[in-house]
């Protein structure tokens, strides 16, 4: 047995973020090893309305135990199969990022690459009809993939919307099951050692105090940490600031009448000043504005909100706040920051890095002495992971042709990463993405958001020009037919819902 | 469309030569124009036996052929790993064993839970739960046919084969599929005046030889993308300073090993690579350390046969071209790079050279963004199997040459060093993008070399010791159960490939 191991964490901030990573850890680390307490300190009115899941969430899900429709009934979900971006590349344009490869493996190489040499005789049709989780988007049907990859039914993946509160409930239900300790308090104040700079109590409103021998703040830009922590002069750790290419730092939204068949999809429509969000809950529609502060008022923003919601709003909107950027390092001393969530949720990133980091903490788990080696190798990879979904989030807001609004004139401008220059670069000379260490979007994903901006190549792969033209169109003509006689057997998103995932009338929603 | 590239012409007859002429074959067909591979018939193939890592058999497999036939023709064997004599320290013997470690579970868990046992002063070796290293010590092979087995994604091989009849055995491939083969030496190199390209290759017949594409393999020399571009080399001897080796063929003695060995020696090591007709040796060394006629001398001092020739020398100096793809020239093998084959990695690194090839297909204009993403791949390639290979020199207790006390010493890469220590920190093994060696080659080596972790990973506490031993134990019986059931390493080839 080492001797001077961890033997208890508290985290800091409730929601679906802190839940999350309570829940995981109890999952992981048995109570007699480890003790683990969450101090519940973010207030719910600075709480997204909805977050939503990767795929990558089911990884968690299995871990957890926790049966779909048990998850689904509890938290108000309705399935995802991707995001619909509206007015991005230019007004008008409408394309969807959906969890799926476009295509499917064809001879050797990447299906795009026959697809444009098609499209110099004028064939070929639309790419997005050979994704089948966007034809199934369109047409709002859902069914959960077959495992059998004979069947085009097989090639897409899915992940989930969540009623924010009633995630966090869930999860917090079973991490208490799991011996997880709840504080609702608010932080007064983040004591360091004098010695060392470590992190040595966390004062509550009530004048106790939690200590622990490791701290994982989960308050995301809303709050308590880590800007007001004390010691970010002892440390110097300052926060990174990404605004310059990522320009929207606030963001409100408000929860508005479910009506109609929820789409599986969620909806990202570009504005003058910012883009809104509608996500489709089982009770409700999630309908926000994220915009940069620089280019817009609050009270403009908010005027814009509310002359384009999609039903009557159920509330007052609720004011976020985002936080582009990241900290010097995730990890330092025994203080892990685990802050995704301040990334705006163009791309649904949140919860996903919560989950990586804990996932990644478990994979390092330091002893008492916090070993500099475990410290650093954790900063290294989150910090590649987190550059990489900015590059990607960024992708989004360089690649537009809009010049109707100071805000996309800024951006068609601005200065990018190297990385994500050099992915562009290369996607144009030849339709290649070179994917980097530590990235979690993979090439349909990048292919998607590229060719969805309307980006081309100049020239696809000259291999595609080796097999016969009658037999790429032929095989093209047979996937669609395929794409599209199954999609057809699916049924609607509404129905799986209504049968399988309906949350009870008397739930808390 | 008008970028397309009209003909490509590769500029040497050896290995990297014949296989990029193989799979361009292959792929390609005549839709590029004429594929054409110039070699000098004065210049032989070095190498007497040559030693390959698993992923050779997805070259094979893009090629079509057929294994049996393929190991017939080239008097090949089966390679499980390799043994390393003498590295750690004098008397000492360490296997790194392809495959992973384990039976399949959870391999993370697996060396973390042996490593806390050995801190409670648990007996066993680490590489007694490689399948591969048990096999390989007691001189089977297995084969598990055309089955599904519970073992098959722990088990991995490759081979070792006569790199001369490879080379002809690929050159018949390629010349059955179009491939215009032209025995004849370059004597000039001409440029485009307008962008510094080739544009043909004069030879001594006064014939040219144009193309849009040039693929130079002439080994070490790079007679294109050295003496013709003036690329530049980046000169790698302060890790690895071996720069000569000295080779000799002899008489097999005892059973068939089917593995490679390799015995560190006062001023380098020596390779022994076992073929069906014969054993391929070599002394790679430092010459600072050692005549030449010392060298040869150890060689032959330490054969298992009678030698069948007088050994040949070979003089290289270990590092890589500045880039791999300049203008409208790519460099392959030797004419690329040099690594000492401390780990069989020579082939590989033609391999992916061609595969990224194929992935980055040009067109006549070989735009830079595609180039530079090549020279990305392939030097992020070279640098993480160069700090492979500096690891087994660095990590030494031998004290007992100016070699291994220079190396003990020496300075390495950062990534290297870093790896190094978060290994010897918790017994973790950070990866890196573009990486060839995985987490079981590393451990191998880290713990082969005698590095220890300070500490296991503490989440390994939370397990039951009890039930943690009966695991091992039973890891351990599931392997010795499928060696026990397999072939011997004659027999097999016996029946399959002679």
């Amino acid at each position: 047995m080492l001797r001077d191991r961890i033997s208890s964490i508290a985290i800091l901030g409730g929601g679906a973020a802190g839940w999350l990573a309570a829940a995981t850890l109890a999952r992981l680390l048995k109570p007699d090893f480890c003790a683990i307490r969450l101090i519940d300190c973010t207030p719910a009115a600075a709480e997204p309305i909805s977050v939503t899941a990767l795929p990558s969430f089911h990884r968690l899900n299995k871990l957890l135990g926790i049966g779909e429709q048990e998850l689904m009934q509890r938290s108000g979900a309705t399935f995802r199969l991707g995001v619909r971006f509206i007015d991005w590349s230019l007004t008008g344009a409408d394309y969807f990022h959906s969890f799926g490869p476009l295509g499917s493996r064809f001879d050797a190489l990447p299906f795009h690459h026959y697809w444009l040499r098609l499209q110099q005789s004028g064939l070929g049709g639309q790419l997005a009809d050979y994704s089948i989780a966007t034809v199934a988007c369109r047409q709002g049907r859902f069914a959960r993939p077959l495992a059998d990859r004979q069947s085009v039914l097989s090639l897409y993946s899915y992940g989930y919307h969540f009623h924010a509160a009633a995630l966090a409930a869930c999860l917090r239900q079973y991490a208490q099951a799991h011996g997880v300790v709840g504080i609702e308090r608010g932080v007064s104040e983040v004591r360091l050692h004098g010695e060392d700079g470590f992190v040595d109590e966390i004062r509550l409103d009530d004048g106790s105090s939690v200590r622990a021998d490791l701290y994982i703040d989960c308050t995301g830009a809303s709050g308590t940490a880590p800007a007001s922590l004390p010691g970010q002069q002892v440390w110097r750790n300052p926060r990174i600031d990404w605004s310059h290419w990522l320009p929207c730092d606030r963001a409100i939204a408000l929860p508005c009448a479910a009506g109609g068949e929820p789409p599986p999809y969620s909806q990202a429509s570009a504005q003058s000043a910012g883009w809104r969000w509608q996500v489709p809950l089982q009770q409700c529609i999630d309908s926000g504005y994220a915009y940069a502060s620089g280019f817009v008022s609050d009270d403009q923003a908010t005027a814009t909100l509310l002359s384009a919601l999609p039903a009557r709003a159920l509330a007052e909107p609720r004011h976020l706040c985002l936080s582009p950027g990241r900290p010097t390092r995730f990890w330092e001393r025994n203080w892990l920051t685990l802050s995704g969530s301040t990334l705006e949720p163009l791309e649904s990133t949140g919860l996903h890095l919560v989950q990586t980091g804990i996932t990644r903490l478990l994979a390092l788990f330091p002893v008492r002495r916090f070993s500099p080696n475990d410290i650093e190798e954790y900063n290294r990879l989150t910090i590649m992971e987190h550059e990489r979904i900015r590059d990607f989030l960024i992708l989004h807001y360089k690649a537009t042709t809009r010049d109707d609004s100071a805000l996309w004139r800024y951006c068609a401008q601005m200065s990018i990463p190297d990385t994500l220059r050099a992915k562009i670069e290369l996607f144009r000379s030849c339709g290649r993405v070179p994917l980097l260490e530590e990235e979690h979007f993979g090439e349909e994903s990048w292919l998607s958001v590229l060719f969805g901006q309307e980006l081309r190549p100049t020239d696809y792969d000259p291999l595609a020009d080796v097999a016969g033209i009658d037999v790429v169109t032929a095989a093209f003509a047979q996937l669609r037919g395929a794409i599209c006689n199954a999609v057809a057997t699916l049924p609607m998103h509404a129905r799986v819902l209504e049968q399988q995932c309906r949350t009870p009338v008397e739930g808390t929603l | 469309m008008s970028d397309r590239l009209r003909g490509i012409a590769i500029v040497g007859g050896g290995t990297a030569g014949w296989m990029a002429a193989a799979i361009l074959a292959r792929r390609l067909g005549q839709h590029f124009g004429p594929i054409q591979l110039i070699e000098s018939p004065e210049i032989g193939t070095i190498g007497v036996g040559e030693a390959t890592i698993p992923p050779i058999r997805l070259f094979n497999e893009a090629l079509g052929v057929d294994e049996c036939d393929f190991l017939r023709q080239t008097q090949g064997t089966i390679k499980l790993g390799i043994e390393f004599r003498n590295w750690a320290r004098i008397g000492h013997c360490y296997f790194h064993p392809f495959g992973v470690h384990g039976t399949g579970l959870d391999q993370v868990a697996l060396h973390q839970e042996w490593l806390r046992l050995h801190q409670l002063g648990e007996p066993g070796s680490f590489e007694d739960f490689s399948l591969n290293s048990l096999a390989a010590r007691r001189g089977r092979v297995l084969d598990f046919g055309a089955e599904p087995h519970a073992l098959r994604a722990v088990y991995s091989y490759a081979f070792h084969f006569d790199a001369s009849l490879y080379a002809q055995y690929l050159r018949g491939y390629a010349q059955a599929r179009g491939v215009r083969r032209i025995e004849r030496k370059v004597l000039r190199v001409e440029l485009r005046a307008e962008d510094g390209f080739i544009r043909a290759l004069h030879l001594d017949d006064g014939t040219q030889i144009e193309a849009d594409l040039f693929i130079d393999c002439s080994g070490f020399r790079g007679l294109l993308i050295e003496q013709a571009l003036n690329t530049g080399y980046e000169d790698w001897t302060h890790w690895l300073p071996c720069d000569r080796a000295v080779a000799v063929a002899c008489d097999s003695a005892a059973a068939l090993t089917p593995y490679t060995r390799s015995t560190a020696h006062r001023a380098g090591w020596q390779w022994r690579i076992p073929l069906q007709h014969r054993i391929g040796n070599g002394y790679v060394y430092c010459s600072r350390f050692i005549s030449d006629d010392e060298a040869a001398a150890t060689l032959l001092a330490n054969l298992d046969g009678k030698a069948q020739a007088e050994p040949r020398l070979l003089r290289f100096t270990t590092g890589r071209r500045k880039k791999f793809w300049n203008r409208n020239c790519i460099a392959l093998g030797l004419a690329g790079g040099f690594l000492e084959p401390l780990e069989s990695t020579s082939i590989h690194l033609i391999q992916k050279g061609l595969t990224h090839l194929l992935n980055l297909f040009p067109g006549r204009s070989c735009a830079r963004v595609v180039a530079d993403e090549f020279n990305r791949l392939a030097i992020a390639e070279y640098e993480r199997i160069r700090d492979f290979i500096i690891l087994h020199y660095k990590a030494t207790t031998r004290e007992d040459a100016p070699l291994w006390q220079y190396c003990a010493n020496m300075q390495i890469p950062e990534a290297l060093d870093y790896k190094i220590r978060q290994f010897r920190n918790s017994g973790r093994i950070v990866r890196y993008g573009g990486e060839l060696f995985a987490a079981s080659n590393w451990l191998a080596v880290l713990m082969g070399q005698q590095l220890w972790p300070e500490h296991y990973d503490p989440l390994m506490d939370q397990r039951d010791v009890a039930a943690v031993q009966a695991n091992l134990r039973g890891v351990l019986r599931t392997i010795r159960q499928a060696v026990d059931a397999a072939p011997r390493h004659e027999d097999y080839l016996a029946s399959h490939c002679r």
